[in-house]
């Protein structure tokens, strides 16, 4: 043992030694270095999912961009249609309603034409009675026989029938 | 490139005087003072197993065998190297001459002095502390190059950590881990840095010019067997304490292992033979930690000091290299066995 250099003071004051230079080395360098070399591994970290983060946010926003721009350009033409459908319904309808009252009109002014027709026929027919009538008396006047007298009848009376139906 | 050929004959020059230098080496050192007879540059070294003690100076005397009568022996000593010459210098090579020179008594058990090997140790904290407080200093959140530097070691010896036992175990058993590493590598290191320190000062006999070297002030710790020891210590009181904390009392099942024979089977006898060797194998890590450290720094202080006596001056270079080298395993050794049986503390009842 003696030989070897064993020795129980010097064993302690080792065993002392390192416990001192392991306590000193903890307490101001492993402890703040490693604090530190921790602290920046995190702070990496944290920029690298940030900036990954800022790309996929990039991305997302590029995407919602696109999506609205679909949207709009969707919605103005579903405008474009609709305004297109209005106005060609607008149309139709009021080239309905222009025939419909063009017909209206003509269907009065038919009205009109028969009303005015018949109310000359009815002064002809009328003014033809007066006519016969006075035709008779110049007739009768001038002396006619009985059957010239009918014959004339029927014949002013079958103008004036063919009159009416014409 | 007037700069590049003046480099190249810096070059050329340093190499020269190396070259010189290891044939003077040669001449003057041991073989070659064999060989051509001339005069020895250095005395032969001295090799002791247990660390010298440097203060307080009465332990020192004691211990080289200073003391009232101690110049008289040395005249003694003197006259008999002189009359014995030729044959000393024969038996030179053999390790026999000067042994009576060299007598050393070693500390007791319980004596306590401090030691060339506990100084050194403490040169090497030091040094550590230094080195790592200056470089954790500042906290920078973008590091300068010294802290990078200590970071990056942080950062190996947690990485080499985590491919044992997992991130967050490693992160735990961190300051234990790397303080053994860093202890181990430093103290190896130490001597080979301050070599002139090492090789020179210390505590002997003689004057400025036949100054003979019996203690040297600083030599690595490792060469003291009580450090690897303490560190052993410290190791296994370590991975004994995790694997309790982790595994609580059933970490002691694995060495009482009377489970299955209070159950009737016969099979439980093998499991108390295994558990027993498991306790012995537990305890010689200890031993084996310690002499592994000891040996491996002690042979490489041994190979120094004998090159150097051998082929003085610049042979010794590429020993130096193996030592760093050889630091450096031994530091990665120690950290790495720690924290393997760790996680063989720790994982035991998984497999």
């Amino acid at each position: 043992m003696v030989e070897l250099g064993i020795n129980l003071p010097l064993l302690i004051a080792y065993l002392v030694t390192f416990v001192i230079l392991m306590a000193i080395l903890y307490q101001f360098a492993y402890k703040p270095l490693m604090g530190a070399m921790d602290q920046r591994t995190e702070r990496i970290q944290e920029g690298l999912s940030a900036a990954e983060r800022a790309r996929e946010e990039a991305a997302s926003s590029q995407a919602a961009i696109e999506e609205q721009l679909n949207e709009a350009r969707r919605e103005g033409q579903r405008l474009l249609d609709q305004a297109r459908e209005a106005s060609q319904r607008f149309r139709e309808s009021e080239m309905e309603r222009a025939r419909q009252e063009a017909e209206a009109f003509a269907e009065r002014a038919r009205a009109d034409i028969q009303r005015e027709r018949d109310a000359a026929l009815e002064d002809l027919r009328a003014s033809f009675g007066d006519l016969a009538i006075t035709a008779a008396e110049r007739v009768i006047r001038r002396s006619l026989d009985r059957q010239a007298h009918e014959e004339l009848i029927t014949q002013v009376l079958e103008e004036g029938e063919s009159l009416r139906r014409g | 490139m007037p700069s590049g050929a003046a480099a190249k004959r810096v070059m050329l020059l340093a190499g020269l005087v190396m070259v010189a230098l290891l044939i003077a080496g040669f001449v003057v050192g041991a073989i070659g003072s064999q060989m051509f007879g001339t005069t020895r540059f250095l005395a032969q070294p001295a090799i002791h197993l247990p660390p010298q003690p440097i203060f307080p100076f009465s332990a020192v005397k004691t211990s080289l065998g200073y003391g009232s009568d101690y110049e008289a022996k040395k005249e003694e000593a003197k006259e008999t190297a002189d009359a014995e010459h030729p044959p000393a210098a024969e038996s030179g090579d053999h390790g026999e001459g000067g042994e009576e020179e060299h007598h050393f008594t070693p500390l007791g058990v319980s004596q306590f002095a401090i030691t060339n090997t506990l100084l050194s140790a403490w040169v090497a904290s030091l040094v550590i502390i230094l080195f790592f407080v200056l470089g954790a200093r500042k906290k920078a959140m973008v590091p300068g190059r010294f802290q990078s530097l200590v970071e990056s070691i942080f950062e190996g010896v947690l990485s080499f950590g985590s491919s044992v036992l997992g991130r967050d175990m490693a992160r735990r058993t961190f300051p234990v881990v790397a303080t053994i590493f860093f202890f181990v590598l430093f103290n190896a290191w130490i001597a080979l840095f301050l070599v002139p320190l090492y090789q020179a000062v210390g505590f002997g006999s003689g004057g400025l010019w036949d100054f003979e070297l019996k203690a040297h002030l600083i030599r690595p710790a490792g060469t003291d067997v009580n450090m690897p020891l303490a560190l052993a210590l410290v190791s296994f009181v370590f991975v004994e304490y995790w694997g309790i904390r982790t595994l609580g009392l059933g970490y002691f099942k694995k060495f009482f292992a009377f489970g299955n024979l209070l159950r009737g089977r016969p099979s439980g006898l093998i499991d108390i033979f295994v558990g027993i060797l498991e306790l012995i194998s537990e305890l010689v890590r200890i031993v084996s930690f310690t002499f592994r450290l000891f040996g491996n720094m002690t042979a490489g202080e041994i190979l120094v000091v004998m090159i150097t006596f051998l082929v003085p001056f610049v042979a010794n270079i590429f020993v130096f290299g193996l030592e760093l080298l050889v630091g450096l395993i031994q530091a990665v050794i120690f950290a790495g066995l720690t924290l393997v049986f760790l996680s063989l503390a720790v994982h035991h009842e998984e497999h």
